[in-house]
């Protein structure tokens, strides 16, 4: 007979110092100097005294060490390889200020960031300029007790939740702004800019702020301040974007590394009765053409009538310990997709927010720079220099990549859905790369979690119906059948 | 309910055979079961969240799709939809949810006749700060 384990991994008690005890660095980090490791600079514990911190480079301005470039995996022992990696990555946020930043290659390789292509040779202040005009969150300190008695500060613990509010920032500017607005330093800011401003500061009643998510990951078994992998964080935004009445997004986290297109047809567009087989024909005659989808102008009103704008996230795990080599050409065509939120992933321990590529080179916004928490001024603009990143974006060997990510897409209408799909489906046939994520019609049988499923489960374990089948070592198989 | 043993990771089943014991077991079950195939499921060696399954050996129907499979393994641990599980296939891609068993062991099987996969969660981030004397 056997017995079904019930052990279920919320239950799981590790904390996050232990854990990264035991987090084994694959080798070439190990080769990197320490200098190159720091982009941390505060004890996580928010009793200690602040003012009391040793480190201090740079007086009165954001602690940073970022890197710029690290050995490739292998070469790690080449000392001409480290003395140029350490030459560039000990830039400091004030080396930077200084312009002692050689900050982008001088190549004619395109420049991809979330679905735009640049060319690094003539458009450097576009690339800027469009950087910059992302939000930039970072760990933070000084802010309002999560839950009223707990921690002030979110250093060393909050850096994939900061990439979860990174992506979403991107979808809400994209969802009220549109992809192709700028931020400009100073310049009087929108209302919708400081509504999506708003929605990220720290404090308890803003919808996607820290305290929302640590303390929504509780329900999935993360007690505040542990740390959080990207499905976590993917889950959790789904929750929080219910009670997010201004934006009305649709969070869809497709589990499985399978996307469900009748699925997200039903979630974007609740009112239409999804009878079966709705989605033979992708167009479903549901809803007129949208229109011209370029541009920048933010998405109607009355679009969102016809379809919830959707915030696409794919979980996935493209390697054990390293990422699979073969995956990383379509995690680049991820980055061409006009549809593309970027990535929320890391290197082992420091979770980064991939914005696009060069060359091999993963472009990303760090959020491992503690600043003071922000108040919105009494104007009811927002002192917003902080959540801009205003030097030039840091980059990473793409072979560097944690094999634990979630892939973001937004698709204001249902068009841009349908493009998207037959983007990735034109991608999947394409030579070079291996798919990270399935497209499906429909729900295949079995999928979800629904009751069917769970009572069948145990017939196909009916111990009595099946023949065993015993080895030399008394080890046997368990026997599976439809 | 006690959280499942973390500590003890159970050396990996090619190692603990060798390849003409695999062969053999496989030639075995294949003669006795030859419309089943015969899977070899392990837990990542650094997994932290999600437990150990009780059987490493499945023989399981060739018409089963990678997503049936995944959903009695997943049933098998309690896990709920919304937890992170990926069975990566021969310790390097996901496979594909709409394949069949057949579709996967044609070009996955191992030279001793199993097909093997590792199942695994995702990484957490974050910082061991403590340990920093900056």
């Amino acid at each position: 007979m056997t017995v079904i384990r019930t052990a279920v991994c919320c239950s799981d008690r590790t904390t996050g110092s232990s854990a990264a005890l035991n987090m084994p660095y694959p080798a070439w980090t190990r080769g990197i100097p320490p200098v190159m490791e720091g982009c941390f600079s505060t004890r996580a514990q928010p009793s200690q005294p602040l003012s009391g911190r040793p480190f201090s480079s740079s007086p009165g301005g954001p602690e940073h060490i970022c890197f710029s470039s690290s050995p490739k995996p292998g070469t790690d022992s080449d000392m001409g390889n480290q003395l140029r990696a350490i030459k560039q990555a000990t830039l400091t946020y004030d080396t930077l200020r200084f312009g002692e930043f050689e900050d982008f290659p001088e190549t004619s390789d395109p420049v991809w960031i979330l679905g735009k292509e640049f060319n690094a040779l003539t458009e450097k202040e576009d690339i800027f300029s469009d950087v910059t005009s992302r939000l930039w969150l970072t760990y933070r300190k000084n802010f309002p007790p999560i839950g009223g008695t707990g921690p002030t500060s979110d250093t060393g613990w909050g850096c994939m939740l900061r990439c979860g509010q990174m992506i979403l920032g991107e979808a809400l500017i994209c969802r009220h702004l549109g992809r192709d607005w700028r931020w400009v330093r100073g310049q009087p800011q929108k209302e919708e800019y400081i509504s999506i401003l708003n929605a990220f500061l720290d404090k308890k009643d803003s919808y996607y702020s820290l305290h929302q998510i640590a303390q929504m990951g509780v329900g999935e078994g993360k007690s505040i301040g542990q740390w959080y992998g990207p499905n976590t964080v993917a889950q959790v935004l789904k929750k929080l974007a219910v009670f997010d009445s201004w934006s009305r997004l649709a969070v869809h986290v497709a589990m499985d590394n399978t996307v469900v297109i009748e699925e997200i047809k039903r979630l974007c567009m609740p009112w239409l009765d999804y009878g079966g087989g709705a989605c033979a024909d992708p167009q479903g005659g549901m809803s007129e053409p949208n229109g011209c989808l370029e541009g920048a102008c933010a998405l109607a009103e009355e679009e969102t009538a016809l379809w919830k704008p959707l915030v696409l996230l794919i979980p996935l795990r493209l390697g054990l310990s390293d990422i699979n080599e073969a995956y990383i050409e379509t995690l680049k065509q991820c980055f061409q997709l006009p549809q593309s939120l970027g990535v929320i992933g890391g290197k082992p321990n420091s979770a980064h927010y991939f914005i696009g590529y060069v060359g091999e080179e993963l472009i990303y916004l760090d959020p491992h720079t503690t600043q003071p928490a922000v108040e919105p001024g009494e104007d009811g603009q927002v002192p917003d220099d902080t959540y801009h990143c205003q030097h030039p974006p840091c980059r990473m060997h793409i072979c560097q990549i944690d094999p634990s990510i979630a892939v973001g897409f937004f698709c204001r209408t249902e068009d841009d859905f349908d493009d998207w799909c037959a983007r990735v489906r034109k991608l999947s046939h394409s030579r070079g790369g291996l798919p990270m994520f399935e497209l499906a019609d429909r729900q295949p049988s079995h999928f979800s979690c629904s009751v069917d499923v769970l009572n069948l489960a145990p017939d196909f374990f009916d111990s009595d119906r099946l023949e065993r089948f015993f080895d030399s070592e008394d080890e046997e198989f368990e026997i599976l059948s439809l | 309910m006690p959280p499942f043993e973390r500590s003890q990771n159970p050396i990996p089943f090619k190692q603990r055979k060798s390849l003409a014991t695999r062969k053999q077991e496989v030639a075995g079950i294949r003669s006795k079961f030859p419309t089943k195939i015969p899977v070899i499921i392990e837990r990542y060696q650094r997994e932290k969240y999600l437990p150990p399954l009780d059987k490493t050996k499945f023989l399981v129907p060739q018409e089963l799709s990678m997503t049936q499979f995944v959903t009695i393994i997943r049933n098998r641990m309690s896990l709920m939809q919304s937890q992170a599980f990926y069975l990566l296939i021969d310790n390097s891609g996901l496979a594909s949810m709409s394949l069949t068993m057949a579709e996967v062991y044609k070009d996955h099987k191992d030279d001793d006749g199993f097909l093997y996969m590792t199942y695994a969660s995702q990484e957490m981030f974050g910082h061991c700060v403590k340990n920093r004397s900056l």
